[in-house]
């Protein structure tokens, strides 16, 4: 908000960029640190589920390694022992079952190679040398001791051979039981690994959980800042229109009715009426709708209504009116995309006969009986160029009334998006109370009815209707 | 002060008693105990060394060497007879026991090894 300039232009209408950005990068900020949260908590809990799964995938791999470990245990001592079989009865039963062992033997072998060979090292390495051995051994003593005994049966083992035989046996159930401690460990480390996983998924989750709470207490706080800020926004402007906007004063021979709905429950908007009287027989009637909302508009309409006033004061004449406070305007205001429709009327209150101009605001109308005419622009829209105004007259006679409002009327739309239009605002008007403040009430009524109970835009509406026309003369 | 010198002799011979016991706790055999010799591996026949340090180093040698080493022993079918006569303890470290085994000194009293002394696993022996 701001005020008068020590060199007499107004600053307000430039609204500062500081104010309104900050609350936009702020509210932006905020947003994008919860939503960067979110994906990071989701991506987070997607990893950690990945490796959880990973990890029961290689545990149940090692799992079955090691049932598949003992397996294969049993066969080595089965073909060791069909062997010995063989060899104390040579009945060839036994050379089946060898051969058989042998086979399931390789099978096994294999399967349990294709389990670690899936394990990541160094686990995986270690394991496979230690089966490495363990089939290399073997493959030794069917070779030194398993062959030689099946060629020769009647041949008993020497004490050396026995021995040997001995040795690979003993070899062999070493590397077993080496293989065995072995998964039994990868095991445990894989327990552990996702142990470790679940305790640190909970202490992320309870991390998001402060994160996501700060964050939204954070944005809870400068929500209600915001609100704050808005609402004092608001009760300042409301506090400057009463005190400066919109007043209907009484006028002699004549009933005026007056009517200002702000569209928005947080901003106010930028229309302003006025009736003031200049003299004993005559009177100022001002419209006017100033682009823009907020605190900005509320203190040029209290700018616009007091300058014009003084300007009434001294000229009489409407379109010499417009043209000088255009002038002003143009001067005044920094602000160069902030222009002004405006109606003003000079008023004789005996004979009523109205001189008027209009800067661009076509929502003036005259109703006779039921039949309503609407008053032509007579000029552009202020604050865009300096061009003259060019000041007509009508003559009102007991009855008729003067309608003047903002497109808050014209521009009321439907839920469909339908606009009234100017033919729609005629219909309104010719269909209304001819009494002045019903008329302007019934007219709120119908607009907020098309909108849906709510009004898109701001809306003032004034109306005058002489009591009694009498026989005056014109003052210039 | 004379009965705390009584308190404090009294409190090193109980530890020393205690301490006494633990030691000697891991061989489970007695000197001239009859006992059976019988594998714990699933060859039942058990392998007499001719010196304990080589049936420590049997135990933790690679296959090419222990194939070297069983020169050094005789096997010994299982159920064959034997009397303890010493026990080292803890004495043969490997992967087959969850702790160390005992080195045990036999003489063979039956079989063709009869009246032959050497050393046996702790836990191929059977009392």
């Amino acid at each position: 908000m701001g005020g008068l300039c020590s060199e007499g232009r107004i600053a307000t209408p430039r609204r500062s960029p500081g104010v309104p950005l900050t609350r936009i990068t702020g509210t932006l900020l905020l947003t994008a640190f919860l939503v960067l949260a979110l994906v990071f908590a989701v991506q987070g809990a997607f990893q950690t589920r990945a490796r959880i799964a990973d990890t029961f995938d290689r545990q149940s791999q090692i799992q079955a390694a090691q049932l598949e470990l003992e397996e294969l245990l049993r066969l080595q001592i089965d073909e060791e022992n069909s062997l010995r079989g063989y060899a104390l009865t040579h009945d060839p039963f036994y050379v089946g079952r060898y051969r058989a062992s042998t086979q399931d033997f390789d099978t096994k072998e294999s399967a349990i190679r294709t389990m670690l060979v899936s394990q990541s090292p160094p686990h995986g390495l270690a394991l496979l040398a230690l089966l490495d051995e363990y089939d290399r051994i073997q493959v030794e003593w069917r070779r030194d001791i398993a062959v030689p005994v099946l060629a020769h049966p009647n041949q008993p083992l020497s004490e050396f051979e026995r021995r040997t035989d001995k040795a690979f046996s003993d070899y062999e159930t070493r590397t077993v039981a080496q293989l065995r401690d072995q998964l039994a460990g990868v095991n445990a480390d894989l327990a552990r690994s996702t142990q470790t996983q679940l305790d640190r998924t909970s202490y992320v989750r309870a991390f998001w959980l402060l994160v996501f709470g700060l964050l939204a207490i954070i944005f809870n706080a400068y929500s209600s800042r915001l609100g704050r800020e808005l609402e004092q926004e608001r009760t300042t402007t409301e506090v400057l229109q009463r005190a400066f906007l919109s007043e209907a004063m009484p006028l002699p021979n004549a009933e005026i009715g007056a009517a200002y709905q702000s569209g928005s429950e947080l901003a106010v908007g930028g229309d302003v009426f006025d009736v003031y009287r200049l003299s004993d027989d005559l009177a100022l009637l001002l419209i006017a709708d100033v682009s823009g909302k907020g605190v900005d508009a509320a203190v040029l309409t209290a700018f616009i209504k007091f300058t014009i006033r003084g300007i009434a004061l001294r000229r009489r004449d409407p379109g010499a009116i417009l043209a000088e406070f255009n002038t002003a305007f143009a001067q005044t205001v920094e602000n160069p995309y902030l222009f002004v429709s405006m109606f003003v009327a000079i008023v004789n209150t005996r004979n009523f006969h109205v001189r008027y101009a209009s800067a661009g605001h076509d929502s003036a109308f005259v109703r006779r009986s039921h039949e309503v005419q609407q008053l032509a622009v007579t000029g552009p829209v202020l604050g865009v160029m300096e061009e003259p105004f060019e000041t007509k007259q009508i003559n009102l006679n007991a009855g008729d009334v003067l309608v003047l409002a903002t497109d808050g009327l014209t521009e009321a739309r439907d839920r469909s998006g339908k606009m009234v239009g100017e033919e729609g605002a005629i219909a309104l008007i010719a269909q209304a109370d001819p009494a002045p403040q019903r008329l302007v009430d019934e007219l709120v009524a119908k607009v907020k009815a098309i909108g849906g109970n709510r009004l898109r835009d701001d809306l003032a509406l004034l109306a005058l209707r002489p009591t009694s026309v009498g026989i005056g003369f014109d003052d210039a | 002060m004379r009965s705390a010198r009584w308190l404090a002799l009294g409190a090193a011979f109980a530890l020393y008693l205690s301490a006494a016991p633990a030691a000697q706790a891991d061989c489970n055999l007695r000197t001239h105990q009859h006992v059976v010799l019988y594998s714990s591996t699933e060859d039942p026949d058990v392998l007499l060394w001719d010196s304990r340090f080589r049936l420590r180093a049997y135990h933790a040698a690679t296959f090419d060497e222990a194939q070297e080493l069983v020169r050094h022993a005789r096997l010994a079918p299982g159920g064959t007879h034997a009397v303890v006569e010493s026990c080292v303890p803890d004495f043969v470290d490997s992967p087959l026991f969850e702790r160390p085994a005992d080195a045990v000194g036999v003489l063979i009293v039956s079989g063709k090894y009869s009246g032959q002394r050497g050393w046996v696993l702790g836990p191929d022996v059977r009392p």
